[in-house]
């Protein structure tokens, strides 16, 4: 192999072996640098996607908070509830079928095993419910008489309200936060199939209810990997472990045999409403709104057809009549125009006037019940004399006098519960009138706009909870309260967590012979033979109060000319008053939607309550010689500092809560 | 009259540097095999270590016999490489749409793998039968061009893109001890630039075009950026210290698809980290240098053209192959010499490595 010229070359392919020597140097000089951009520089973040593509977090969810009534009762609780769910792909058309039978008796339909897996499509790993909320037998049936890997029950945590509709909808009901809620809730830790508190307190206290839930990591076992030999903290950081908060539980100030006797007093009625309160604390001890409906439908399964029954119910059960729906107050108004119209000078206890059955305004006439005769302002009350209080108003000034009191009594504004959209009602003023559409039959002030408001018809709405409070006042003297309902705040252990003392709204410089004379008249209306509510009185307790007999629409609808139906066309009845009528504890109103009137259908509601109040006041004073509704401290203490008339600070929750 | 095997000078002039970093390769393929197939059979790791056996018996036996008398049979041993390549898209195994492998019972064989020694020789051989005082131009080009362009058109054909362009460029180095005048070297370049876009159009299968256009954009084709992604993943989740022997959850999840042959230095990357690849840089860094040092010292072209050409496929393959896993390269199936598992590339490397011994133990003498 020797050839001329050969190692002449050779000098010339060492110098070029140099070069290449070179370029695999520069190469892996490159190649060292990307090790080192990936590895040093960027390696924590492709460390954590790869850890993360191992391992799994759990979401361990929390227990809900418990509502409780003010003696400790259970009015809103988690029970296990039993899902039944399959995995398609391990099952067969035999062991659906049995599933089928064994599942018939529960209200679910289900699809044929066909139109099952039409259904399912590809998912077909993925575990489907077929029926929740089974009952015992049907589990303890499939846990003996199936034997498919592909059928599983488990156990879910589902509301529990063991009173049923009871205080509805006060309590609130739950239910699932649709896709569209997630975008704007996901930062508060919610995710595709939470339940979220929907009306009522569930809603209003949903950030303390609810808790916090924990979480659990783990490694994901595959094939080939043994969970149990990887350090799962080795592979995230931050904790693997966090146990759930379980929700705070509310005790309330209402008391769950008060509302029994309210609801039951009520029972009769397709739509009422009553609100009893505490008269030394403005805590409240009853909310009855019906109808109702039951919570535990709500708060999980709801079939479509059951909710839209409820939802298109004329009677609208999901409205809560003790706060987001207004109403003439009717007569009930009256002893605001008592005690406007004394307190201004605008007549004295004996100024009499005679009752022809009308009064003749231009060429209205405006009307009372009957021809009362000679009436005093004590007897206009007890005998609802329409007339008297016509004369009232027809005197100058007392438009004025009249919205000037019933804003100081807390109408025209919303109580400050806070609770299920609460409406502030309506208090018309002549500056109102004489600012309406010329069309409006409220527009320019007249002197019929006064007679109207005088009697509580006309503009003037207001909810039950905002007469029930009027009536609190004038039996405790003035003291005008924020109405309370929130007692405290205790954890899932039992440990207070905030207590919530009883606040007043605002204390009122009526005179006290002014409030002796209204309040006598009051008496009068039940006790007095005259009197329109004298029929329901009881011999157990000496109720105070006036009927309202509040005139409901009549008009026929402008496009069709139809009148509203026969049941709409009926006056709303009203009881407002306060018990017992020597020392006041309790104050209530009671409101029957289209009862007729006042003294026959809403008094011997509100007076049965009264009387069932003072029997378990008795009872429990027998037993264990406590008060009831009040704890000893909270004795009807003066307040140092009155809130500002009209204030709406709520005796809600703190800051955390989301706006109501 | 020239000895058909001289044990003699083997054992005289023995190359330990060569030897030793031959072996510090196949040590670290060895433990990081060991960590690869750990949830797997072990079967995996026995075949590849008597592939290696083989594979250094073969390479002392070749280091033996004198590389001049390999030298005569250049031509014969290209024909029937050829031939081979031939038989192959006829015969061939199908695997993934592609005939690469001769089904040979419980392994298989990769004639492409061997033409690249083979191609090698040729090219030496011609090389230095035709010595030539002031350099080469264009018309010298045409036999060595030819040699090669038959094996990588019928290895293109396979279609294995990946090794016919890993031919090309070990062809390429090993013409730079081949006195290419600096304008024809410009020439070349500028030809092969033009060269992309008919085989961009012509040349590349849908598969193959998907690779690159992923590597180009990644958002294009999640599933075809999938995989460089994972090995990616890997490699940057070793960090420094990498996550320790036997330690990455990616193996151990086996994310990684072919991770034995064409990812083991994810592997590496994500146990080892940063330290550990430097190590396997550091190694094969010494491997070539040491090849191209043989090259520099050898007597003749035929030697040098050898050990450039052996440099090469080490050179290339490790480049191209770590360049894919650490995603500045599209996925082309390239092995990691001595490193990945599979006996074609096991033994062609060894093979070639000891034709460089060959050189090496006979660079002083005749």
């Amino acid at each position: 192999m020797e050839i001329a010229g050969q190692n002449a070359e050779l000098p010339e392919i060492r110098r070029r072996t140099r070069y290449f020597a070179l370029l695999v140097l520069l190469v892996f000089g490159a190649l060292g640098t990307r090790l080192f951009f990936l590895q040093v520089l960027e390696g924590d973040s492709f460390y954590r996607v790869t850890a993360d593509s191992v391992i799994r977090t759990e979401i361990l969810p929390a227990l809900r908070g418990e509502i409780r009534d003010h003696r400790g009762r259970v009015l809103a609780s988690t029970r296990p509830a039993y899902n039944v769910e399959v995995v398609p792909s391990r099952l067969d058309r035999a062991t659906y079928t049995q599933l089928l039978k064994i599942l018939a008796d529960h209200d679910e339909d289900l699809p044929d095993w066909d139109t099952f897996l039409a259904r399912v499509g590809d998912k077909k790993d993925r575990p489907f419910i077929v029926a929740t909320d089974v009952s015992r037998e049907t589990m303890a049936q499939l846990e003996t008489s199936m034997d498919s890997r592909g059928v599983t029950v488990r156990t879910e945590a589902r509301r529990f309200y063991p009173n049923g509709p009871l205080a509805a909808n006060t309590l609130g009901y739950l239910n699932e936060v649709s896709a569209e809620e997630l975008r704007t809730l996901k930062d508060e830790g919610y995710r595709p199939g939470d339940l979220a508190g929907r009306t009522g307190l569930e809603k209003q206290w949903e950030p303390y209810l609810r808790g916090r839930k924990g979480l659990r990591k783990y490694v994901v076992p595959r094939r080939g990997i043994d969970p149990s030999t990887i350090a799962i903290s080795d592979l995230v950081s931050g904790p693997t472990e966090v146990a759930p908060v379980p929700g705070e539980n509310l005790v309330l100030t209402l008391d769950l045999d008060v509302q029994k006797a309210a609801e039951r007093s009520l029972a009769q009625y397709r739509a009422a409403a009553a609100v009893v309160l505490d008269v030394k604390t403005g805590r409240i001890l009853a909310m009855v709104s019906r109808p109702g409906y039951d919570p535990n439908s709500m708060s999980g399964s709801l079939s479509s057809e059951a909710a839209a029954r409820l939802f298109s119910d004329p009677f609208r059960p999901l409205r809560d009549r003790c706060l987001s729906d207004t109403f003439n107050p009717g007569s009930t108004f009256k002893a605001i125009s008592a005690i406007s119209a004394i307190e201004e000078g605008v007549i004295t206890a004996e100024e009499r006037t005679k009752c022809y059955q009308f009064v003749q305004v231009g060429r209205r006439r405006f009307r009372c019940t009957k021809a009362h005769g000679i009436v005093n302002l004590q007897q206009a009350i007890i005998q609802s004399c329409n007339v008297f209080f016509y004369e009232l108003a027809m005197r100058p000034g007392m438009m004025g006098h009249l919205s000037h009191y019933a804003a100081m009594l807390g109408l025209g504004v919303p109580t400050g519960l806070g609770l299920n959209g609460e409406q502030a009602g309506f208090v018309p003023t002549e500056e109102w009138h004489r600012q309406q559409e010329p069309t409006s039959s409220q527009q320019g002030f007249m002197i019929g706009h006064a007679l109207n408001t005088a009697i509580g018809e006309g503009a003037t709405r207001v909810t039950p909870m905002q007469m029930a409070l009027v009536y609190a006042t004038i039996a405790a003297d003035g003291v005008l309260w924020l109405p309370q309902i929130i007692e405290r705040i205790e954890t899932n252990d039992g440990r207070v967590v905030e207590e919530f003392e009883p606040r007043v709204r605002s204390h009122l410089t009526i005179g006290a012979d002014t409030l002796n004379i209204v309040r006598k008249a009051l008496v009068g209306v039940v006790n007095n033979p005259k009197g329109t509510a004298y029929k329901a009185r009881s011999n157990k307790v000496t109720v105070a109060g006036k009927t309202g007999t509040a005139q409901a629409n009549q008009m026929r609808n402008v496009k069709t000319g139809e009148l509203p139906p026969i049941y709409a066309r009926q006056d709303h009845a009203w009881f407002a008053g306060f018990a017992p009528a020597e020392a006041p504890q309790i104050a209530f109103a009671v409101l029957v939607e289209h009862g007729g009137h006042g003294g026959d259908v809403a008094a011997p509601a509100a007076i049965a309550i009264a009387e069932r109040y003072m029997e378990l006041k008795a009872e429990r004073e027998a037993a264990d010689n406590k008060v009831l509704p009040v704890r000893p401290s909270a004795a009807p203490t003066p307040p140092a500092a009155a809130a500002p008339n009209g204030a709406t600070a709520a005796e809600g929750p703190p800051p955390r809560r989301l706006s109501p | 009259m020239l000895k058909v095997f001289s044990w003699r000078k083997l054992v005289f002039r023995f190359d330990w540097t060569l030897v030793l970093a031959v072996m510090m390769v196949i040590f670290l393929g060895l433990v990081n095999l060991w960590g690869s197939v750990k949830d797997q059979q072990y079967l995996l790791f026995a075949r590849q270590l008597s592939w290696l056996g083989l594979g250094l018996l073969l390479f002392f036996v070749i280091a033996s016999i004198d590389y001049r008398i390999i030298a005569r049979y250049a031509y014969v041993l290209y024909g029937i490489g050829a031939l081979l390549l031939v038989s192959v898209l006829i015969a061939g195994k199908v695997v993934a749409g592609a005939r690469r492998w001769f089904d040979l019972g419980p392994s298989h064989f990769q004639p492409s793998e061997i033409m690249k020694v083979v191609v090698i020789l040729a090219v030496g051989k011609y090389l230095n039968d035709t010595p030539l005082q002031d350099g080469r131009t264009w018309q010298h080009l045409a036999v060595p061009a030819a040699i090669v362009g038959l094996p990588v058109l019928l290895i293109a054909a396979q279609p294995d893109l990946g090794t016919a362009m890993m031919v090309l460029l070990i062809f390429m180095s090993v013409m730079i001890t081949a006195r290419l005048k600096a304008k024809t070297m410009l020439g070349l370049g500028a030809l092969a630039a033009l060269a992309i876009a008919p085989i961009w159009e012509y040349g590349l299968h849908d598969y193959q075009k998907g690779r690159v256009l992923a590597f180009i954009n990644p958002n294009l084709d999640p599933a075809t950026a999938w995989q460089p992604r994972q090995a990616m993943n890997a490699v940057g989740s070793g960090r420094f210290i990498g996550k320790g022997f036997l330690e990455g959850s990616q193996i151990r999840l086996r994310n990684l698809p072919a991770l034995w042959t064409d990812f083991p230095f994810a592997v590496w990357a994500e146990e080892w980290g940063f330290v550990g690849c430097a190590v396997v840089l550091c190694a094969y860094a010494f491997l070539i240098l040491r090849a191209l040092r043989v090259a520099s010292e050898a007597r003749d072209r035929f030697g040098a053209a050898v050990c450039v050409g052996t440099a090469a496929i080490i050179f290339w393959q490790v480049s191209v192959n770590i360049g894919m896993v650490t995603g500045v390269l599209p996925v082309v199936g390239v092995t990691l010499p001595l490193i990945s598992y599979g006996g074609s590339s096991v033994l062609t490397v060894l093979v070639s490595l000891g034709l460089v011994m060959n050189v090496s133990v006979r660079r002083y003498s005749y």
